[in-house]
């Protein structure tokens, strides 16, 4: 049996992003593997540790940077890696075309990935992946069982919980608490070095959505501070929070 | 707490950019690993840093290890830093392939302390001291010894420790007391007190592995009687069993800083059953121990660096929000405060803390990286010289200068710098232990001038004092950096001429005299070899500046440039007064008698 992991290169979750020209300046900030997709990634190696799947191959698709976020992934255990080239302005719809075609050549039983991106937040690889495919998707697991060619899984759902089972194949994205991702160890990264890395161009498909810019949100206001006697501090506040922010009780 | 306590661009700066450093891969040593594994390596210890040790930083602080019941308790995170140091293979990273370790290089083991260290310098004493123990018994340990204690020290389950200390030898182990009688039976009775012994115990293990030096009964006084032993808490029985071995732990110190870490006092045969097992041959001990010295002493200045480093980002991160004044030129009271990073005062404190961070870690990784070349290059000799040269000052400029850079970062923050709410008092009082362990400033003093500068006819002095020139002849050739080469060619002249001046007063048998200032020569070497460092960054910087850099990266050259200019202004003339201090033949410190400071 085996799983498949996509993984997305984003922008550090702690670095500055400034923009220039209505654009992310990139230049000289740190790239991680999608803190969602590290998930995956974990999920995946612990189904290898658990002899449940035999192989984990992890999955990107992005410009040649990309191939870090693959480096990190198989130095945490995965197996082998594929990068697909593509222009990394690829649009959702055109970033899905590009890896359900990759990974309709690999025909994996279990495909993997984060529910959401940590950059650009919108959810929906994994959904068009399995769209694209035919295959049923669950997201936001939080537990697998894997057993007799089906995925039982444990999802949020709403402020609690839902199990669903699926026949494999499928999609099934994750969610932060699944797991807790490892480090990669010295051995783990001596080793990345030397596993097999296939790269191949991605399958031509034209975006769907143009970006017209990026904006940065609007600045923190500074605090008000009300200095006066307590009863009239009392008063300037409870009219502030009437009038001016309008918080209804 | 601050964002950040290490620049990553800064690292690749240095080890890619001033050092090469990626050379090193073409040696056969290396030849298993490349730009990208060392990129990896680094990026996940900046990973483990951030996550794992630097949110319990404060915490191990405030909550320090107790002393309960005979049993060091200290900070959960301690069992869970030991754990995954070990699983993840960073104990014995640099260890060869022989040894379950990854061959790194020693100039990448010492990045990896430097992110380690800044981010919690006391959780990294733990596994820091289990590689340097275990490292001994790799050196000079019997197979046997290997097989039983390596395994368990590098999966992190049990600690290792070096105890040299005792109540009446700290920096003359020559009296060392703690005796070792031979029961003929493949181990000896250890007896004696030890004392500053850094993680001598802890709950967070298993067991506790010291590397002690002892004496053996009948063996000569003075060091070339002191003997090395392995002495566990928990020793095997012939069963295989683990018993007690008669170490207890007598209580731990209460100390200024550097408190996430016990200290302990340590009592061995209280009850006559310690059992110390000989590692290598008798009456060796002080010179396997000296061995490792050279690691450790770049170990301090390593992790000296990386508390003034990590200072220097919380006091840059406060002075850049926290609004202040105005500028001198504003004369309306009522315009808008400005961040106090806008003051020059303010300005001239950060740049302190840069030129001596970053002049100190370059120094670190240009040391190493003589080690490095002298394991595994051409030229084995001439690098090993130049590095042991090198290593006093590679402790102390660090440890001594990093005081003040740390002190800087309190002044930077004004009140609240002397707050807990802010994390630079922290670092204030971690870095005042490293004058003071593996060697105090004074002893360093005493290495540099009584035995480097002279060792093999001056070979070592003479190499790094080419070096250093071949760096000026480098720079005259920059437009922008002649100037600053002829600071570097007048600083170098004096510093020879104060050398030959304490060199003939030793030929002369005055040694009182030529060592009685040694720790203000040392002081001086380190100003006039930080400055050669920062030479070295300038001229990568402006070769990089012609380059066609993006943004980011010219901000960040010209942030060099800036401080590299800092150093020759404010810190490099320092050379002209030490020499006046050192050419000055009124022995004051000799001449005044003990009894004149009784008033």
């Amino acid at each position: 049996m085996k799983v498949l992991v996509c993984v997305k290169q984003t922008f550090d979750t702690e670095a500055k992003i400034e923009l220039k020209d209505g654009k992310i300046a990139d230049a000289g900030i740190n790239l991680i593997i999608n803190p969602y997709d590290e998930v995956a990634v974990e999920g995946g190696i612990q189904l290898k540790e658990k002899k449940v799947v035999d192989e984990v191959v992890v999955l990107s698709a992005g410009s040649d940077k990309a191939m870090d976020a693959i480096r990190t992934a198989l130095a945490m255990g995965a197996d082998r890696g594929i990068l697909i080239k593509q222009d990394t302005g690829a649009d959702e719809y055109a970033r899905a075309i590009a890896l359900a075609a990759a990974i309709k050549e690999e025909n994996p039983d279990i495909i993997l990935a984060g529910h959401v991106a940590a950059d650009d937040g919108s959810s929906q690889v994994p959904t068009r992946i399995a769209e694209i495919l035919g295959l049923p998707h669950i997201n936001v697991i939080t537990e697998i069982e894997v057993a007799d060619g089906k995925a039982t899984c444990t999802c949020e759902a709403d402020g609690g919980t839902l199990v669903a089972e699926v026949v494999l194949p499928a999609v099934i994205s994750s969610q932060v608490s699944w797991n807790e991702p490892r480090y990669p160890s010295m051995k783990g990264i001596m080793q990345a070095k030397k596993k097999p890395v296939t790269t191949a161009d991605a399958a031509a498909a034209d975006n769907k959505v143009t970006i017209i810019e990026f904006a940065m949100p609007p600045a923190k206001q500074a605090g008000i501070k009300v200095e006066d006697d307590p009863e009239v501090c009392a008063a300037k506040l409870a009219d502030w929070m009437k009038n001016t922010v309008k918080i209804e009780v | 707490m601050a964002d950040k306590f290490v620049s990553k661009r800064n690292l690749k700066f240095l080890l890619y950019e001033v050092f090469g450093v990626d050379e090193l891969i073409e040696y056969e040593y290396f030849q298993d690993h490349s730009r990208e594994t060392f990129d990896m390596i680094i990026d996940t210890a900046i990973k483990i840093g951030t996550d794992l040790m630097y949110p319990v930083f404060q915490e191990m602080d405030a909550d320090p290890p107790q002393y309960m019941d005979g049993i060091v308790k200290t900070h959960p995170a301690v069992r869970t830093t030991m754990s995954e140091f070990g699983q993840g293979g960073w104990i014995n990273a640099n260890q060869s392939y022989e040894y379950g370790g990854q061959q790194i290089p020693t100039v990448i083991q010492n990045v990896l302390q430097f992110i380690f260290c800044a981010a919690n310098y006391s959780l990294n004493a733990y596994p820091g001291l289990t590689r340097g123990a275990a490292n001994l018994i790799v050196h000079f340990g019997s197979q046997e010894q290997k097989d039983q204690y390596l395994e368990k020290m590098f999966s992190g389950h049990w600690q290792g420790t070096m105890a040299l200390t005792e109540p009446d030898a700290g920096s003359s182990l020559a009296d060392i007391r703690t005796s070792a009688e031979d029961t003929g039976l493949g181990y000896y009775k250890i007896k004696g007190t030890k004392i500053f012994i850094s993680a001598g115990d802890t709950d967070a293990v298993d067991n506790t592995i010291h590397m002690m030096l002892a004496r053996i009964k009948g063996a000569p006084a003075g060091v070339k009687g002191i003997s090395l032993f392995i002495v566990p808490k928990y020793r095997s029985n012939k069963n295989g069993e683990s018993e007690f071995n008669d170490l207890t732990c007598a209580g731990i110190e209460h100390k200024l800083g550097y408190k996430g870490s016990p200290i302990c006092q340590l009592a061995m045969g209280e009850n006559g059953d310690c059992h110390g097992y000989l590692v290598g041959e008798p009456n060796k001990g002080l010179s396997y121990m000296f061995h490792m010295m050279n690691e450790k002493r770049v170990a301090v200045g390593i992790g000296a660096a990386a508390k003034a480093t990590a200072a220097y980002y919380a006091a840059l991160e406060y002075a850049q929000q926290r609004l202040q004044g105005r500028k001198v030129s504003e004369k309306d009271p009522l315009s808008a405060q400005i961040p106090i990073i806008e003051h020059a005062d303010v300005k001239r404190m950060l740049l302190f803390q840069r030129a001596v961070c970053e002049g100190s870690l370059s120094l670190a990784i240009q040391a190493a990286k003589y080690l490095d070349l002298a394991s595994v290059g051409e030229e084995a000799e001439k690098y090993d010289l130049m590095s042991d040269l090198l290593i006093p000052i590679v402790k102390t400029y660090p440890s001594e200068m990093g005081i003040l850079s740390t002190s800087s970062a309190i002044q930077c923050l004004g009140g609240y710098g002397f707050c807990r709410d802010f994390p630079v008092e922290q670092y204030y009082r971690d870095i005042r232990i490293d004058t003071l362990h593996e060697g105090t400033t004074g002893i360093q003093a005493k290495d540099l001038l009584g035995r480097k500068v002279t060792m093999k006819g001056g070979k070592a002095y003479q190499l790094v004092i080419e070096e250093i020139s071949i760096t000026i002849g480098q720079a005259e050739v920059i437009p922008d950096l002649k100037e600053y080469a002829a600071k570097l060619t007048k600083a170098l002249d004096v510093f020879k001429e104060v050398t030959d001046c304490l060199l003939e007063l030793k030929q002369q048998g005055d040694l009182e005299k030529f060592e009685a200032d040694a720790a203000i020569y040392l002081e001086m070497a380190g100003v006039l070899v930080v400055a050669w460092q920062w030479l070295m960054q300038a001229i990568t910087a402006a070769k990089a500046l012609t380059s066609g850099v993006s943004e980011s990266d010219t901000n960040f050259y010209h942030g060099k440039l800036y401080t590299f200019k800092y150093y020759y202004k404010y810190e490099l003339p320092k050379i002209e007064g030490l020499a006046a201090v050192l050419k000055n033949s009124d022995a004051i410190t000799i001449k005044m008698n003990p009894e004149l400071f009784l008033d």
